[in-house]
């Protein structure tokens, strides 16, 4: 059995400062997959984060252009401002093959909380809606985090970008509190043995893979989930399995 | 996998190539006061050695680095696997008294030890601080290896200062832990301008482009594997190397060939 990739956390276009070979449209990031054999990705626009979130997701859409193999992740606002939320949000996602949200609280100035996002957080989760937390400095904070997820405990959130400092000191209690809480693969695989203690502590069922392109190599969570020591049957759930069920779910 | 040597394949397929090892010259051991590391044991190390076929770890114990008086932590734990586990003797310009009584002693442990180890930038004071002094000329009069950890940006353990113990030290191998992290081409020149100037990968996969500059501007010869294990594990590393070095001699240079060299120079093949 091969195993198959689905990329959690990958993005087109680059940063501000520049990329390393990034790429500029949903076309070349396909091509970079075909060549390391990624089969599916979800992926965001890096003018979500840097430029605008209300324009990068228009961009995203217009550059995934309907392909099956990419599913589309939004960047989410605060509903008052009407920027990114409005009439007919979840339609816009369906028919832009929009499956997931991502937010930036810190770099896009707002609070992440009940007061800004109670009543759509309650239809995020009624509609199984991931919310995908990347911890990229401009991202959420810990400590953010920890009080969402007190008053939303039946948020589905996918922690990605983790950084090494700390990392199972941080995560391991949410892990182990709520139930929807995934971690992407590409950082856990850094420390040797931190992604076997993870899966055998909490089950493989909790993670998903990423790579972190275009500012990480795709090879190096590849090499490490292929050579893991876990069973193949895990493998192939962090690889594909556990993203392809959580966004079958999704109602929209 | 496109765009792959047959080398790179087989080491997707199998994780481990017989006739491709790997040497790590970079490494650490231990529990850490800011991350958990499950793997912190010599025993355990070693496991995850053999499953990606590295024959040789060159490392400083957390403890070594991290408080006063650690290096024979270092030692007890190179001890149990003498064929596989090298140590670098950690000076902390903190404790000159220290540093004294393990440089008297290195001969002592002269089948584990291949040198010294800096981490200036914890220990906030330059390399080319006079409570470093002693063992640079240390280093340099037996030639041995220093593994000097280095950053950009940074007065204590940068560019500038390995600019400087570099002339006046040339017959120490100093290898750029880390390799002058973002200020890669300053690491470069520095690589080209002196002859016992070495690039060293840990933390250098954090981002996509150095690996790839460094083969341009420098040559494989130059670049040295390492991980600082436990931080970073063997296989994502190895595949990050994959990913940006295309040629099989590079990935052999780098892999071991270069370290092989090196340890043979020093007489600890
Ligand atoms: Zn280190």
């Amino acid at each position: 059995m091969k195993i198959k990739f689905f990329d959690a956390n990958a993005y087109i276009g680059t940063q501000m400062l520049g990329v390393y070979k990034s790429a500029a449209t949903a076309a070349e990031l396909l091509e970079k997959m075909d060549e390391v054999e990624i089969e599916k990705a979800l992926v965001y626009h890096m003018a979500q984060f840097d430029y605008s979130p209300e324009e990068g997701n228009k961009m995203l859409v217009e550059t995934m252009a309907g392909n099956k193999r990419l599913f589309g992740c939004w960047t989410l606002l605060p509903p008052q401002t009407e920027e990114v939320i409005a009439d007919n949000f979840f339609t816009q996602m369906k028919k832009n093959r929009i499956f997931a949200l991502n937010l930036f609280p810190v770099h896009h100035r707002f609070l992440l909380n009940g007061v800004v996002f109670g009543e759509f957080f309650k239809e995020l989760i009624k509609r199984k809606i991931p919310l995908v937390l990347s911890m990229r400095e401009g991202g959420a904070t810990w400590e953010m985090l920890y009080s969402l997820l007190k008053e939303f405990p039946n948020l589905t959130c996918i922690l990605t970008d983790l950084s090494i400092w700390g990392v199972d000191r941080y995560t391991f209690p949410l892990l182990e509190k709520y139930e929807k809480v995934y971690l992407e693969s590409g950082v856990l695989s850094l420390h040797e043995g931190s992604f076997e203690m993870t899966v055998k502590k909490f089950g493989a069922k909790r993670l998903v893979f990423g790579t972190g392109f275009p500012e990480k190599y795709q090879e190096a969570s590849m090499l490490h989930l292929l050579h893991s020591n876990i069973s193949k049957t895990d493998k192939q759930k962090i690889a594909a399995g556990n993203m392809e069920k959580l966004l079958s779910e999704v109602k929209l | 996998m496109r765009n792959m040597s047959q080398l790179a394949k087989d080491i997707f397929k199998y994780g481990r190539v017989k006739d491709c090892p790997v040497y790590d010259m970079h490494g650490h051991m231990g529990s850490h006061y800011g991350i958990h590391f499950p793997t912190k044991s010599a025993e355990k190390t070693v496991k995850s050695m053999q499953a990606a076929n590295v024959q040789k770890l060159i490392f400083s114990h957390h403890g070594s680095l991290m408080m006063r008086d650690g290096n024979s932590l270092s030692l007890k734990e190179a001890r149990k696997f003498p064929g596989l586990l090298k140590v670098y003797c950690t000076i902390n310009p903190n404790f000159p008294e220290v540093t004294e009584k393990d440089l008297a002693a290195f001969d002592e442990a002269r089948h584990v030890y291949v040198g010294i180890k800096l981490l200036a930038a914890y220990h906030k004071k330059p390399i080319t601080d006079d409570g470093y002094k002693k063992a640079w000329e240390f280093a340099n009069k037996r030639k041995l290896f220093a593994l000097v950890h280095t950053w950009g940006d940074n007065n204590m353990n940068g560019p500038e200062q390995i600019d400087e113990v570099a002339r006046k030290y040339p017959d120490c191998k100093i290898f750029m832990g880390h390799s002058c992290h973002g200020e890669w081409d300053k690491a470069v020149l520095l690589a080209n301008k002196y002859k016992n100037v070495y690039l060293e990968l840990t933390a250098v996969p954090d981002e996509r482009g150095p690996m790839e500059k460094f083969i341009e501007k420098a040559g494989s010869k130059k670049i040295l594997f390492g991980t600082d294990m436990p931080w970073f594990s063997y296989h994502n590393y190895i595949g990050a190397v994959l990913g940006a070095v295309r040629k099989e001699e590079d990935l052999r240079n780098i892999f071991y060939l270069n370290a092989k060299k090196l340890l043979g120079e020093i007489g600890q093949l």
